[in-house]
């Protein structure tokens, strides 16, 4: 059962095969050309499997983010751990129009909460490609701290950012 | 939201089920290997990873998707048999991937196919199914043969192109 978070401005849900649409729209935009789109939509659809079935196989994964007043699709953020990565992370992006906001921001930090809280993490990975000053800027409002750089076959080289549960009990 | 998982079906020799995390090393070494070629493969292990959470996913996004085949006797998983159809397929198709070739010539693919089948006819009630095959792929071409599938020159296929469709009437349909 895929659980539900809420923010102050923002409702994480699960993911749905009804998502298809906004999200093929997502990774035919340059917006994707950091995590590994432009992609078609065959391939988007495929992308949205892999996405709903991440939390089958691994008991967690991203949720849709929705701005909760209106109802609009305005991101993918979670954790994150498919094969080959170098360790959990969370992951934030933004669909066309909802940046500047501060929404990954908020979304990640209850997406963090729940990574140390409920899943138990002690500590988590972000990965932000080079050029993605935005991306970069979200770890650091989350207090993240650089630890290095990892190349993914795929995705290419991209900066590891370091987030640590903390240290006075839950965060929540 | 209600978690879709696969219908637990039994043959004689097999049990068709969920895929799962414990299938991904046996699903990892059929993408390294030269065997997966008629399916998108090679792949390294991140390519094979998606492979097993799409199909995953497949089941919640469409209700229906590819089971694990196993031994009644244990749970090891040998290969995937079922239903198949993202965005780009214009039908449902039927297909099967045996992992390992120690498990070829067993007549497994042939066994879960004849369950999926009878499961698409008389529990889905479909009135046809398709499967899309490489040319080359002259195995695979003699099962369809044997399920009774027929070369279909007329129907559309997916964009990718380099298949054949081979089609399998149910219900007296022969389309969708």
């Amino acid at each position: 059962m895929i659980p539900t978070l809420i923010t102050e401005r923002l409702t994480l849900r699960p993911l749905k095969a009804a998502d298809f649409d906004v999200f093929a729209e997502f990774y035919a935009s340059d917006r994707s050309k950091l995590i590994g789109g432009p992609a078609n939509r065959e391939m988007s659809w495929r992308i949205l499997a892999v996405e709903i079935g991440h939390w089958s196989l691994r008991g967690y994964g991203r949720w849709a983010v929705e701005e909760t007043q209106s109802g609009r699709f305005a991101g993918v953020i979670g954790p994150w751990n498919p094969e080959g990565w170098p360790e959990p992370e969370i992951g934030w992006d933004l669909m066309a129009g909802f940046e500047g906001k501060g929404y990954a921001t908020e979304a990640a930090t209850a997406a963090l909460a729940y990574a140390f809280d409920t899943l138990n993490w002690s500590t988590a990975i972000s990965l932000v490609a080079e050029p993605n000053h935005g991306s970069r800027r979200v770890a650091q409002r989350l207090g993240a701290v650089q630890d290095g750089m990892f190349t993914h076959p795929r995705f290419g080289t991209m900066e590891v950012w370091r987030h640590t549960r903390p240290a006075s009990g839950p965060s929540a | 939201m209600t978690v879709i998982t696969a219908p637990t079906l039994e043959t004689n020799r097999l049990t068709m089920r969920s895929p799962k995390r414990d299938d991904f090393h046996a699903v990892a070494d059929f993408f390294s290997s030269e065997r997966s070629r008629f399916i998108g493969g090679p792949l390294p292990i991140g390519g094979a990873w998606q492979f097993l959470t799409m199909m995953v996913g497949h089941w919640q996004m469409r209700g229906f998707g590819m089971w694990v085949i196993t031994e009644n006797h244990n749970d090891i998983g040998l290969g995937l048999v079922g239903f198949y159809r993202p965005v780009g397929w214009p039908e449902r198709e039927i297909g099967w991937h045996i992992w390992s070739p120690e498990t070829e010539g067993k007549g497994y693919a042939l066994e879960a196919a004849r369950a999926a089948l009878e499961h698409a006819k008389s529990v889905l009630k479909w009135p046809t199914l398709v499967s899309y095959i490489v040319p080359d792929n002259t195995r695979s071409i003699v099962l369809a043969e044997r399920l009774g599938a027929t070369l279909d020159p007329n129907a559309e296929l997916p964009e990718a192109g380099g298949c054949v469709c081979y089609r399998h009437a149910l219900n007296g349909g022969d389309h969708v």
